[in-house]
């Protein structure tokens, strides 16, 4: 089962944190700051695999992927095979890249209730759901119709997000 | 595609990136929660957009760290709304921030059944998101009959369908009782015929917890397993949309493996040819490719496979073709590959007959050792820690220890641990372990437990052939110029043992040993003094004839430390100087120490009792758990190998029937003590032990602790209460009153247990010989968050375990879910949310039973969640105390009482029990040394936060009689809090010690104290 998949930048800012067993907020804030000091003294070339049973509990382990500032992380027990995870990160983002064409942080930052919707098309309560990148656009999409329906709201662009960021 | 975004979600967001500081976001934060608390107050002008960003924006505040607590009675209510948009809202909040236990769950059951019975898709997904993440037992019993219907429905959307299977599974994890085995095990074999690869995915997660629990059930399962299998290897009527770097949905095939596993075996010989042949065309056609993706993907596939491979038993051909294959994957660049090639070839090790193929590995795997990755090195040091045998323990542990002193700080200590227990398990000869420990201590003493060092004396003593080496061992190492503090207790203690057998060695004579030890002092901690006093008192014992210089030298040391701060020490000194003026009766009475009974070690016990608890154990671990029995057995068995030393596995020569005498010394803790103190000597008659003492580490470790040696009576209840796992005990004197008359007795006294609770966040609350109830609490400020430990201590399973809390009407609290059995040996976590809402003295109670056999078990125990916890210490400066005394001037505000009846206790003593309630003693407010005056903020919902202020006025003529005032702004707090700091101070009930903080140790001993307040 997957207990929790994070998206967190390179200065350890948490930009997704979605917990399939429940903790309470100071609790996951705990989780996701020793998380990132781990991650942060890795180096580029070594491997995505991380010994979490000091933060998670025995038996936990840890896969990330990094990309550009961004870390993409899922912890999960032993009932999880740790390449498929790696390889379902890799689904996630390339997910996140079609949607956004080209994601960058600041799509992530600015589009966070986007973000929710396609991880929950992937990953249901800490189980694998759909594995199938188009699959889950096809039900993100339909989602995305139901919602504009009743109310037009307007596209963040990147140029608008770009402009209000530091 | 559209993206939904929100503008006012988008502007908060920005604010939030541009505050400078957290303090600039919290005021944001808090401003945004103010706003939304408001509008969502007068609801009736929300529009759905509205009240769907402001819920978005809670989300967001949520995982920024925020606590939101509001908005929950909303989000729930919003669920039942007809349209989609305030629907959806409603439960992607309410999955969010509500736990499975929550109260308002409760109501939405009903408007949630109805969604997903309805015909409206987007509704039944929506639902069955949120029953997925949360839902909880209640949900389980209305909903799966419901859920299960779903998932079969021909006319239902695969969409739909795949989320009602993991739905089920999540129901089927909160209460098994709803799947009924014999209706669904034929409609999940159906369903395994499904195309749909994502129904097909989500069915065989489904399949896997099913199977994990009960595979009898599901046998017509296992060959449909093999066939997704072939359709997927053979690329059969696979969707572009599936094929993942082009290769067959590798998670699909990855867990059909990973269900195939739980089946004990393939019977059938037609699937068990089909599923050999999958499985060798994939172990042999992956190759390792350029693309990162691509290689992930097909390994992912290829080392489920391994596994599977392994649980089936192959062939020893094909066993040795994967270790062939895993010996070429330890060795690539690609660090993933690396990093599983070690961990399936530990895994590996599970198998019988390959550890020979193995070992052909061996170099490569110490090259691991130093590969940049810390987690790749973690896994060489766990593979070389499960193949080392008699063979090769010697290259290895050598290998250990070199690593040792490049090897980062976080492994240091699990490598020495694993380091000595390998040296003590494969030592080919003794002299050897103790050069391997002593070279430990040198190279990385910080990260060597008292056990380790413990362990080599224990083995010293009872070897004599060892015993010359080893003091010469020791003797060498005190010629380098700085050591390590570890270093100098095994030493001095080998050297005071045993220094006389190396007198005729050149600097080895007494007054050279002497000063080399003697010379270390300045630099050691107290408990290494103890230990340098008892080696002095045995060289001048073994310096015969006596050497006028070196006595005097030693008798000075001896009166210098009779008025040592610390007890120990300075009854050491004072004892062995009174002793070695007594001639030759210091012969007999600080002779060598008798042989340690034979036991298992402590670092091998230590290095089985690791257990792991998962939702989901896997497979191989099942396996590995039946054979650990049997490896461990071997591992026994193997004495002597090369036949150098009569020695069997633990390396303790037997002390076979000991004679009533040596029987005695060896259980008397006071004997057992390196150079034992000696309190017990007195020549007054002993009375016989039943028993040989159960653990002597304990004992080696009683004279390294301030406190004083045990008295006679409290020993063995020292012995009871401080060692875990003893069943023999007899309690029957200490039952306290809380317990009905079980079958079953407690170990230890659980009111004893609940008074030091009071005091700490953390400990055993009550054991008994089947279970053990640990907790561990985190207060802050009127909150509280207890997790029980509940530990099963058996083989086999505890039943119908109920936890029930009777809280008393000033705590709210909850208990999250208590599973009804817990498994073998394991431990489940239930947290319980407590809540204060108004000052009480009352206190809640845990109302728990279980059954074992046919004996229940039924125990009411006091939860610590005391006033006391709900404070916080808070020191205040004369200005600020004085105008808030006077302020409150009066009853009932401020309340005065003489008390009579008091513990006698010494003043600092007093101040200890304050600080440790968290009343905290501020020096100097009162002018009269015979005062205290502490202070403390109390917090509960109806009171917020507020100081209270105390005042203890004593008479130093009359320690059993004070006066008290208390005060607070709360007439309640103050009565409250001054009856509960008389309880504090009148007397604790049954406990025969005070059960004050631990450095507060034997009572009415000013030295003591004084050494735990330093």
């Amino acid at each position: 089962m997957i207990k929790s998949v994070m998206v967190m930048n390179t200065q350890g800012k948490p930009r997704l944190a979605k917990f399939y067993d429940f903790q309470p907020v100071e609790k996951q804030q705990e989780l996701i700051r020793s998380v990132f000091g781990v991650l942060c003294g890795r180096a580029d070339n070594v491997s995505n695999f991380v010994e979490a049973d000091s933060i998670f509990g025995p038996g936990t382990r840890l896969v990330y992927k990094h990309f550009a500032t961004l870390y993409f992380v899922f912890i999960f027990d032993s009932s999880e095979n740790e390449l498929a995870m790696l390889d379902l990160i890799q689904v996630f983002v390339e997910t996140l890249d079609k949607c956004f064409k080209n994601v960058c942080e600041l799509d992530i930052v600015y589009n966070y209730s986007k973000l929710h919707t396609i991880l929950d098309e992937i990953i249901f309560g800490g189980q694998v759901l759909e594995t199938s990148s188009i699959e889950v656009i096809k039900a993100v999409e339909e989602i995305s119709k139901l919602e504009s329906a009743s109310n037009a709201i307007a596209l963040v662009s990147k140029s608008v997000s770009g402009w209000r960021s530091r | 595609m559209a993206l939904s975004g929100m503008r006012g979600l988008s502007v908060f967001i920005s604010d939030i990136r541009n505050c400078p500081n957290k303090e600039q976001e919290r005021l944001r934060v808090d401003k945004e929660l103010g706003n939304i608390r408001t509008r969502f107050k007068n609801e009736k002008g929300l529009s759905p957009y509205e009240k769907k960003k402001y819920v978005w924006k809670m989300l967001y505040i949520y995982m920024l760290g925020y606590d939101v607590d509001f908005g929950h009675m909303e989000a729930v209510s919003l669920i039942s709304a007809p349209k989609y948009p305030e629907k959806q809202v409603g439960y992607i909040v309410t999955s969010c921030l509500l736990n499975e236990n929550h109260d308002f769950l409760r109501l939405a059951i009903n408007t949630v059944r109805n969604d997903i019975i309805g015909r409206n898709e987007t509704f039944q997904c929506l639902a069955l998101t949120m029953v997925g993440n949360i839902g909880g037992r209640e949900f389980a019993e209305s909903l799966a009959p419901d859920v299960q219907k779903l998932i079969i429905s021909s006319s239902c959307r695969p969409l739909v369908r795949k989320k009602a299977a993991l739905c089920l599974l999540r129901l089927y994890r909160k209460n098994p009782d709803v799947v009924n085995v014999d209706g669904w095990a034929d409609r999940m074999a159906q369903l395994l015929d499904e195309r749909d690869l994502g129904v097909l995915t989500s069915s065989m997660s489904l399949l896997v917890a099913l199977v994990s629990n009960n595979h009898e059930a599901y046998w017509s399962c296992l060959p449909k397993c093999v066939k997704i299998l072939e359709r997927l290897a053979r690329n059969q009527d696979v969707p572009q949309e599936y094929t993942y770097y082009g290769i067959p949905s590798p998670w699909l095939q990855v867990k059909t493996m990973r269900a195939l596993q739980y089946f004990p075996t393939v019977e059938d010989p037609n699937t068990r040819r089909s599923l050999f042949e999958v499985l060798q065309r994939i172990l042999m056609g992956t190759d390792v490719v350029k693309n990162v993706n691509k290689n992930n993907a097909s390994h992912a596939v290829l080392f489920e496979a391994l596994a599977l491979v392994m649980h089936l038993d192959a062939e020893k051909e094909m066993m040795s073709q994967c270790i062939a294959l895993l010996g070429k994957f330890i060795a690539v660049r690609e660090p993933n590959i690396r990093y599983l090639g070690l961990e399936n070839m530990t895994r590996m090790l599970m198998v019988t007959d390959v550890h020979d193929i193995i070992k052909r590995h061996q170099a490569q795997i110490i090259t691991s050792l130093k590969d940049p990755d810390i987690s790749i090195r973690r896994r060489a040091l766990d593979l070389l820690y499960g193949m080392c045998d008699v063979s090769n323990a010697k290259d290895i542990v050598e290998e250990l220890l070199q690593y040792l002193s490049t090897a980062d700080f976080a492994m240091r200590e699990e490598l020495s641990l694993k380091a000595a227990i390998l040296a003590e398990k494969f030592a080919p000869d003794l002299s050897w372990y103790v050069d391997v420990i002593l070279q430990l201590i040198d190279k990385a003493g910080d990260f060597v437990s008292d056990d380790i060092w413990f362990r080599v004396v224990q083995f010293v003593t009872n070897n004599e052939d060892l015993q010359p080496y080893a003091a010469a061992k020791a003797r060498e190492y005190l010629d380098k110029p700085a050591i390590h503090e570890t270093m100098v207790k095994v030493s001095a203690y080998l050297l005071g043992e045993y220094s006389h057998l190396l007198a005729r060695r050149p600097g080895c004579s007494p007054k050279e040993i002497f000063s080399i030890i003697h010379e270390k002092l300045p630099t050691v901690s107290m408990s290494t003094v103890a230990i340098l006093l008892s080696t002095y008192a045995k060289i001048l014992m073994h310096t015969q004839p006596a050497d006028p210089e070196l006595q005097n030298q030693i008798w000075t040391i001896f009166n210098k430390y009779e008025s040592c701060i610390e007890v120990e020490i300075q009854q050491r000194a004072v004892e062995y100087f009174a002793l070695s003026r007594k001639g030759v009766a210091l012969m007999d009475i600080l002779a060598e120490m008798p042989k340690f009974p034979e036991r298992q070690s402590s670092l091998i016990k230590k290095a089985e009792d690791v257990e792991v608890d998962t939702a989901e154990q896997s497979a191989i671990k099942l396996r590995a758990q039946q054979q650990q029995t049997s490896t461990a057995l071997v591992v026994a068995d193997q004495s002597s190998a090369n036949g150098t030393s009569p020695v069997n596995q633990l390396g303790l020569v037997k002390v076979p029937s000991m004679s009533s005498s040596v029987d005695h010394n060896s259980t008397d803790p006071g004997m057992a003590q390196p150079n034992g103190t000696l309190t017990k000597v007195d020549p007054q008659p002993q009375p016989p032990s039943p028993s040989p003492s159960p653990d002597l580490l304990g004992d080696l470790l009683g004279p390294l602790a301030i406190e004083g040696p045990p008295v006679a009576g409290e020993s063995e209840q020292n012995v009871v209460s401080g060692l875990e796992g003893v069943a023999a005990v007899d309690a029957a004197a200490i039952v306290p009153v809380t317990v009905q008359t079980n079958a079953v007795e407690p170990i230890g006294n659980i009111a004893e247990r609940f008074h030091a609770l009071c005091l700490k966040d953390s400990g055993v609350l009550y054991e008994d010989p089947y279970v053990q109830i640990g907790i561990k609490a985190e207060w802050r400020g009127h909150h509280g968050r207890l997790v029980l430990f509940l530990g099963n201590k058996n083989t086999s399973p505890l039943f119908s375990v109920q936890a029930l809390i009777l809280p008393p009407s000033h705590l709210k609290m909850e208990l999250s879910l208590v599973p009804e059995t817990i498994p073998p040996r394991a431990q489940v976590q239930c947290p319980l949310e407590v809540m204060n809402l108004r000052p009480s003295r009352d206190v809640a109670v845990l109302d728990f039973s279980y059954k074992f056999n046919t004996n229940m078990v039924n125990v009411k125990l006091r939860l610590p969640a005391v006033l006391n916890k709900f404070l916080q210490p808070i020191t205040v400066s004369a200005e600020e105390f004085f105008p808030q005394w006077r302020s409150l001037s009066g009853p009932p505000l401020k309340l005065q009482e003489v008390v009579r009846g008091v513990r006698p206790m010494p003043l600092l003593e007093m101040a200890n029990l304050f600080n440790s309630c968290h009343l905290i003693v501020c020096p100097g407010l009162d002018p009269n040394p015979n005062n205290l005056v502490a202070s403390t903020t109390f917090y509960s919902e109806s009171t917020r936060a507020m100081l209270c202020l105390t005042r203890i006025e004593t008479d130093p003529a009359d320690r059993t009689q004070l006066r008290m005032t208390v005060a607070s702004g709360d007439p309640t707090l103050t009565f409250e809090l001054k009856e509960f700091i008389k309880e504090q101070l009148v007397s604790i009930p049954t406990a025969p010690r005070p059960p004050a903080p631990a450095p507060a140790a034997p009572s009415n001993d000013p030295g003591a104290m004084l050494a735990g307040l330093l």
